[in-house]
């Protein structure tokens, strides 16, 4: 038992930035953040007995973790406010204006993110993290075919999104 | 903007990213404590009751055919269905709670969250219990009540059970998910304590279908 809390400290510890990446992207509000982030926790320790390495521990850790955000994401969900662009944030202000471009851009990315419905959230955010098509189709339960569609779909609203803002 | 560009952006916000949320996984044993207040627990915490009170009105069903010892046969038949439907639900109830604790969250996102939305949604699956109301119609009734009033009985109190017979029966049939598209079906649904939840649990079904459709 202990071993097995050592190994399941260590794998998590360097893994745990998927763990703040899905807080961040299923909750907006703080304290809402650290209830999801123990949720997780919770779950993957009860589910790590089970882990029989058939799937890759990656592979593994996104599908617990997403299915706990996306639930509870479902039981929480209220009129959250969406991030929203002000006027401060389109504009360079005394920043170097590389810099500045470059957290508006992080800001909407987000805010499309943030707009996204449950799943569709899940799929970005496997994408946005590199992985692969059989990946995402494995931790998602869909087919390749279908996660590219969907991919290029979500992609062109997201470019179109970009240029009505950008131009 | 560019696949490339798109990930730079994904990983420019990890420097941005809210950390200091509590991961407490050096403290596993309070993890363990924290089972009984999961929030994602609540669904099962809300069945747990409906079993405790379930139970409480079975056993009181119970005692009262136990008191009656078959003087009325109408009152013992009325109240022994009524018995076996909610003996029956309490079982279906156990029968949920059994599978939202048995609920693995490491299969693929969707096929945990329709079997977790399909038990959300599982207030459909104890309508059965519309069928018991016919009895509440007839407990009452009893020899000396049937030839005491007469002709008053059969114009009165048959049709009275009759009509909640057929209309149990016609709701029954018609309180199926696939016709949530229904005004009055999602009323009724409202008119329930579970109705939120089970609404809410229907609509992400159909989203997940359209999403494993592509």
């Amino acid at each position: 038992m202990q071993n097995n809390k050592e190994e399941f400290l260590e794998r998590i510890s360097a893994h745990k930035l998927i763990i703040y990446k899905i807080c961040n992207a299923y909750c907006k509000n703080r304290y809402d953040r650290d209830d999801l982030a123990q949720e997780i926790s919770y779950q993957l320790w009860r589910s790590y007995d089970h882990f029989n390495g058939s799937v890759k521990f990656s592979t593994w850790m996104y599908r617990v973790a997403l299915n706990v955000a996306i639930t509870f994401y479902r039981k929480t969900k209220k009129a959250e406010a969406v991030i929203q662009l002000t006027e401060a944030d389109t504009e360079v202000e005394d920043k170097h204006e590389d810099r500045a471009e470059l957290e508006k851009n992080i800001l909407i990315l987000q805010q499309f993110i943030n707009e996204l419905n449950e799943l569709d959230k899940a799929l970005m955010i496997l994408y946005l993290e590199e992985k692969g098509y059989s990946e995402i189709a494995e931790i998602l339960g869909i087919t390749e075919t279908n996660v590219a569609t969907k991919i290029s779909r979500i992609k062109d609203k997201l470019k179109q999104k970009f240029s009505t803002i950008n131009n | 903007m560019e696949d490339i560009a798109l990930k730079d952006l994904w990983k420019a916000q990890d420097e941005k990213l809210d950390r200091t949320m509590k991961l407490n996984l050096y403290l596993l044993e309070s993890l363990q404590k924290q089972k009984a207040e999961s929030r994602l627990n609540s669904l099962a915490r809300f069945k747990g009751w409906a079993v405790v009170l379930g139970v409480v009105w079975v056993l009181f069903l119970g005692l009262l055919i136990y008191g009656n010892r078959l003087q009325n046969i109408y009152f013992t038949v009325s109240i022994g269905m009524i018995l076996i439907f909610n003996i029956l639900a309490v079982a279906v109830y156990i029968k949920h709670i059994v599978l939202i604790r048995q609920l693995d969250y490491s299969k693929s996102i969707t096929d945990t969250q329709k079997k977790l939305s399909e038990l959300q949604a599982s207030t459909f699956n104890t309508r059965f219990l519309l069928l018991q109301t016919p009895f509440y119609c007839t407990w009452f009734w009893s020899t000396e009540m049937i030839e005491g009033s007469g002709i008053k009985f059969w114009l009165i109190a048959v049709p009275i059970a009759l009509l909640f017979t057929l209309l149990a029966i016609w709701l029954y049939r018609n309180l199926v998910p696939g016709k949530m598209h229904k005004k009055w079906v999602r009323s009724l649904i409202m008119s329930t304590p579970e109705h939120t939840s089970v609404m809410k649990a229907q609509d992400f079904l159909n989203e997940i279908a359209e999403f494993k459709k592509g």
